[in-house]
């Protein structure tokens, strides 16, 4: 159920982040259909120049990789003689112990990047997602607020204004909060692109991407670039200072997200404890794995509007809410 | 010349000016401009009701303003006998409920559809939005509502001290 539903979630959040685009148009008196019809041309033609661009990209940095891996290879069997070397000294170990230790760190290490590719299978699925979500996307936001006006006139007359004032409060605490995010990813994307090229570490648009995407589920972008980034420039330059260079890079990525851009999106967006935060991702991890991790936070912000408005009306209604600025005193004059 | 005409009507929405001319025609939103008035459009919610639909209670916690584009609402408050009294009859292009855009208070009146009608709400968040990003627009219409509301002040003090005169 939760794969058949998969794509109609997704679709319905990227047609949500992109409304407001679709709206600020919309306001300038242009038709929906035609505005929705017309950006999804110009993004066909930009993604046709992107993949183009991309294509070339990654055929020279796989004959790159293919180029260098053996002078790769040289450098990790290198790194191994030399701590092999270091481990001897320092420890009272014959050297065939000290052989084997490494043998098992650096097989361990194969092994699991051996189990890559299966785990690169798994998003296999969320790939095809790509080609669907756009085209079931494509259908909200040709509808937009339609559907939502279709709601409210659906919903008896004398609730109209409880259930807009529902839908305000979810749309406020969500929209921030993805834009939000989306900002963030961006952000990330570019910084770490130009920090890698600036450390002059191969394959930076995919390690880029990479971490701009994880960082759609908080606090993971900064995680995966360092040690995704930080392996690549062992392996390119076969030392632990490169790696560390990296490490520091994502880590100041990370500061600087957290003193610049997060006070900013913070301001208008939805304010969790950090508490609910960690649980909200821990549950929704646990329930429905990535997916759960990428809507943990929205799910979260929707159920925190739901509790404040069922407040606000409870409030109202027993009157505890604070009244009308009381003038009595003082006569009009 | 023509092809760029038929461009053009293809891309403007027809519906969406006669939205804004309605606007523009209403006391409260008058010193809008053009630009103004399409974020305002886009920040609107409809709904249509049937005749003898009633659109809220006296009592309901208010959170929007209503403005009446086509059809008629009748304003009514129950009295002290308990039965409704009519207060007012609104007809297009009259608006209604504005006290919620200032303060989430109980409605001081039931209002109903007395025919087929449509009705453009401003929920009160929506206007808040509004005053923090486009201020012109929500300054200008706080002002219209200060003046309406400082209007019916001056003419309720009026009335009492001709009541108060005419008791002495």
């Amino acid at each position: 159920m939760t794969s058949v539903l998969t794509p109609f979630i997704l679709a319905a959040a990227f047609a949500y982040i992109l409304n407001p685009l679709v709206t600020y148009c919309e306001a300038r008196g242009l038709r929906r259909a035609q505005l929705v019809v017309f950006g999804y041309l110009t993004a066909l033609a930009l993604g046709m120049s992107a993949y183009a661009g991309l294509k070339s990209l990654a055929v020279y940095e796989a004959e790159l990789l293919q180029a260098r891996a053996p002078a790769y290879l040289k450098q990790v069997q290198k790194f191994a003689a030399a701590q092999q070397i270091q481990l001897t000294k320092k420890l009272p170990l014959p050297p065939h112990v000290a052989q084997q230790a490494l043998d098992t760190a650096i097989g361990g290490l194969f092994d699991k990047l051996q189990e890559l590719p299966s785990h690169l299978f798994t998003l296999l699925p969320l790939l095809a997602h790509m080609l669907l979500v756009p085209f079931i996307g494509f259908f909200f936001l040709l509808d937009g607020p339609d559907g939502i006006e279709g709601l409210i006139q659906l919903c008896p007359s004398r609730f109209v204004e409880q259930a807009i004032h529902l839908l305000s409060e979810i749309d406020t605490a969500l929209g921030n909060y993805l834009r939000g995010v989306l900002i963030v990813a961006t952000a990330i994307t570019i910084a770490s692109f130009l920090g890698l090229v600036l450390l002059d570490v191969d394959n930076a648009i995919v390690i880029a991407l990479l971490s701009g995407a994880s960082s759609l589920v908080p606090y993971l972008g900064a995680a995966v670039g360092a040690l995704v980034g930080g392996g690549m420039a062992f392996y390119q330059f076969g030392t632990f200072s490169a790696a560390m260079k990296v490490v520091a890079l994502f880590v100041g990525i990370r500061l600087a997200d957290e003193i610049f851009l997060q006070p900013v999106i913070a301001k208008h967006s939805v304010h969790l404890h950090p508490m609910a935060f960690l649980l909200a991702l821990i549950l929704g991890g646990e329930l429905f794995g990535f997916m759960g991790l990428l809507f943990a936070i929205p799910a979260a912000c929707i159920l925190k509007a739901l509790v404040q408005v069922s407040w606000s009306w409870y409030s109202s209604e027993r009157g505890l809410a604070l009244g009308a600025a009381d003038g009595s005193g003082v006569p009009y004059t | 010349m023509s092809a760029l005409k038929s461009l053009k009507r293809w891309f403007i929405d027809p519906n969406f000016s006669r939205k804004k001319q309605f606007l523009r025609s209403l006391e409260i939103f008058k010193d809008l401009r053009d630009g103004d008035l399409g974020h305002l459009v886009a920040a609107l919610h409809s709904r249509s009701y049937r005749e003898g639909e009633v659109v809220f209670v006296e009592g309901d916690i208010g959170r929007a303003l209503f403005i009446l584009e086509s059809g008629g609402v009748d304003l009514t408050r129950h009295g002290a006998d308990g039965k409704p009294a009519p207060l007012y009859s609104l007809k297009p292009g009259d608006f209604f409920g504005e006290m919620a855009l200032l303060e989430s208070l109980p409605r001081t009146a039931t209002a109903t559809a007395t025919q087929k009608t449509h009705l453009h709400l401003l929920y009160k968040s929506k206007l808040d939005a509004l005053l923090h990003g486009e201020p012109r627009i929500g300054v200008t219409i706080m002002s219209h509502l200060a003046r309406l509301l400082s209007a019916r002040l001056r003419r309720m003090n009026v009335d009492r001290t001709l009541v108060t005169s005419k008791n002495d």
